[in-house]
C-alpha cells in the first residue's frame, strides 16, 4: 500500500460525511435544475403562485386603477361629447323605437280587447257611460288606459301586521309576508321620522303606486298601477272609507274567507 | 280552525335568532353569520291540537340593550322568544333585567327563555351558572344540530290558541 492508497483510506474515513453531504447536495441541484428547465416540471409548481398574484391583482384593480380609470373616462367624455353622442344615439335610438314599439302594441292589444268586450256588460257599461258623457267611446277607451288599475287590495291589523282579508289579480308572494313587510316598513318610517301620529299614506315603485289609508285597528294598503293624481287618490279615499264605514263590521277582522269575499264583492271594478 | 299570530323573536346580536328561525322554517342550518338588518319576516303554518296556526315570525335585528328595540316592531305582538348564547355570557348577564324590560311592554305576552347554541357548551355547568344568576330558563336548544327547535315554536304556539 502506498501513500496514496493511505490517504484515500484516510480520506475515506474522515471525509464520509462530507461526501455523503455533497452527494445530497449535488442531487438535489439536479432536481433544481430539472424543475427550472423542464416546463411540464416548473408549471405545477409556478401556476398557483401566478393564479393566486393574478386574484389579487383583478381584486385590486377597483381600488388601484379604478379612480384613474373613471377620472379618465369622465375626462375623455366632457372632451368629446358629440363623439359620445354620435356613438349612442344609434343604440340608445333603437332601444327607445322598441320600447316605444313594445308600448303601442300593448296599447292596441288592450284596445282591441276592450272593442271586443262591446257587448259584454262592461261594454255596455261604457257605451252608456260615453252617452251620457257625451265623449266617444273610443275617447273612454283612451281613458281607461291611463286610469289607475287595481291590483292588489290588502286589509291589515295594525301593529301585528297580520292579514285581515285580501283581494288579487296577480299571483305574487304569500299575503302574510307583504302584509308582514308592509307593516315593518310603516313602523320603521314611522317610528324613524318621528312624526308622531302621522302615519305613512303612500310608497311609489317604479309604475306601481301603494296607496295606504289608515284606520283605527286596520290599514288598507291598495297596489295600483297607472296615473294615479289627486283626483284619482280622492276618489279611492272615498271608496275606501265608504267601504269601510258600511261594509265592515267587527266579525269580518275574525274570518279572513268571509271579508275577501266581501271585498271581491265590493272592488268589482279593476279601474279606479 | 284557523288562525294567524305574530311571534317576534328577540335578543343580542350573534346569539343564533335568525338561525333558529331557519331551523324552523326551511330546517336548514348555515355556518355563514349574516347580520340581520331591521326585520325579516317569515312564516310557518304549523297544527296544534285541530288548529291551524299560521305563525308570523319577526326576526328582529340584534342589539347589545333589548332597550334599543324599535318598540312599533313589538306592536300585536302575540308570543316572543328571547334568545341568548349559550356560549357567550354576555349574552345573558342582564337577562333579568331585559325581562323586566319586555314584560313591561308586552304584559300579558307569552315569553319562551331560550338558551341556543347549547352544542357548544356543558349544559349542566350551564344550568348552573344561570341558577346562581337566578335566571330561570327552560328552554335550551341548537339550531346547528336542531334540537328542541321544534319543540319550543309548537309549545310557544300552544300557548297562542
Amino acid at each position: 500500500m502506498n501513500a496514496s492508497d493511505k490517504l484515500e483510506i484516510l480520506k475515506e474515513l474522515l471525509l464520509t460525511d462530507e461526501r455523503k453531504y455533497a452527494e445530497s447536495i449535488t442531487k438535489k441541484l439536479e432536481v433544481l435544475e430539472e424543475t427550472v428547465n423542464k416546463r411540464n416540471k416548473l408549471l405545477p409548481k409556478v401556476e398557483p403562485i401566478i393564479d393566486d398574484k393574478l386574484e389579487e391583482f383583478v381584486e385590486d384593480i377597483p381600488k388601484t386603477l379604478g379612480p384613474t380609470i373613471t377620472a379618465a373616462l369622465k375626462e375623455e367624455i366632457a372632451n368629446s361629447q358629440d363623439a359620445v353622442v354620435e356613438a349612442l344615439f344609434p343604440i340608445m335610438g333603437r332601444m327607445i323605437k322598441r320600447y316605444v314599439q313594445h308600448e303601442m302594441q300593448l296599447l292596441q292589444e288592450n284596445i282591441t280587447e276592450q272593442i271586443n268586450s262591446r257587448f259584454t256588460i262592461k261594454g255596455i257599461k261604457r257605451r252608456l257611460k260615453a252617452k251620457s258623457a257625451g265623449v266617444s267611446e273610443a275617447e273612454l277607451m283612451l281613458i281607461e288606459q291611463g286610469a289607475s288599475k287595481l291590483h292588489q287590495l290588502f286589509v291589515i291589523e295594525k301593529g301585528s301586521g297580520i292579514i285581515k282579508a285580501s283581494l288579487t289579480k296577480d299571483n305574487t308572494i304569500d299575503h302574510d309576508m307583504i302584509a308582514g313587510m308592509l307593516t315593518a316598513i310603516k313602523s320603521f318610517v314611522e317610528d324613524a321620522f318621528q312624526s308622531g301620529e302621522q302615519e305613512l299614506q303612500q310608497i311609489q315603485y317604479d309604475l306601481y303606486t301603494i296607496h295606504i289609508q289608515n284606520f283605527s285597528q286596520y290599514y288598507i294598503a291598495v297596489v295600483l298601477s297607472g296615473i294615479f293624481d289627486t283626483k284619482t287618490q280622492g276618489k279611492l279615499e272615498d271608496l275606501l272609507l265608504n267601504f269601510a264605514q258600511h261594509k265592515i263590521n267587527k266579525t269580518d277582522l275574525t274570518n279572513q274567507q268571509e271579508f275577501s269575499n266581501k271585498l271581491k264583492a265590493y272592488f268589482t271594478n279593476e279601474y279606479i | 280552525m284557523s288562525i294567524s299570530k305574530k311571534i317576534v323573536l328577540l335578543g343580542h346580536f350573534g346569539v343564533g335568532k335568525s338561525s333558529l328561525i331557519r331551523r324552523f322554517v326551511e330546517n336548514t342550518f348555515s355556518d355563514d353569520y349574516k347580520v340581520t338588518i331591521g326585520v325579516h319576516i317569515l312564516k310557518k303554518s304549523v297544527q296544534i291540537d285541530g288548529t291551524d296556526l299560521s305563525m308570523i315570525i319577526w326576526d328582529i335585528e340584534g342589539n347589545e340593550k333589548v332597550q334599543k328595540t324599535r318598540n312599533s316592531y313589538l306592536m300585536g305582538t302575540a308570543g316572543y322568544i328571547y334568545v341568548f348564547d349559550a356560549s357567550r355570557p354576555s349574552t345573558y348577564e342582564s337577562i333579568n333585567e331585559d325581562l323586566t324590560y319586555l314584560k313591561g311592554l308586552l304584559p300579558n305576552v307569552p315569553m319562551h327563555l331560550v338558551g341556543n347554541k347549547v352544542d357548544l357548551i356543558d349544559l349542566p355547568e350551564l344550568k348552573k351558572i344561570l341558577t346562581k344568576k337566578n335566571i330561570d330558563c327552560k328552554y335550551f336548544a341548537s339550531a346547528k344540530t336542531g334540537d328542541n327547535v321544534e319543540t319550543i315554536f309548537e309549545s310557544l304556539g300552544k300557548q297562542l290558541i
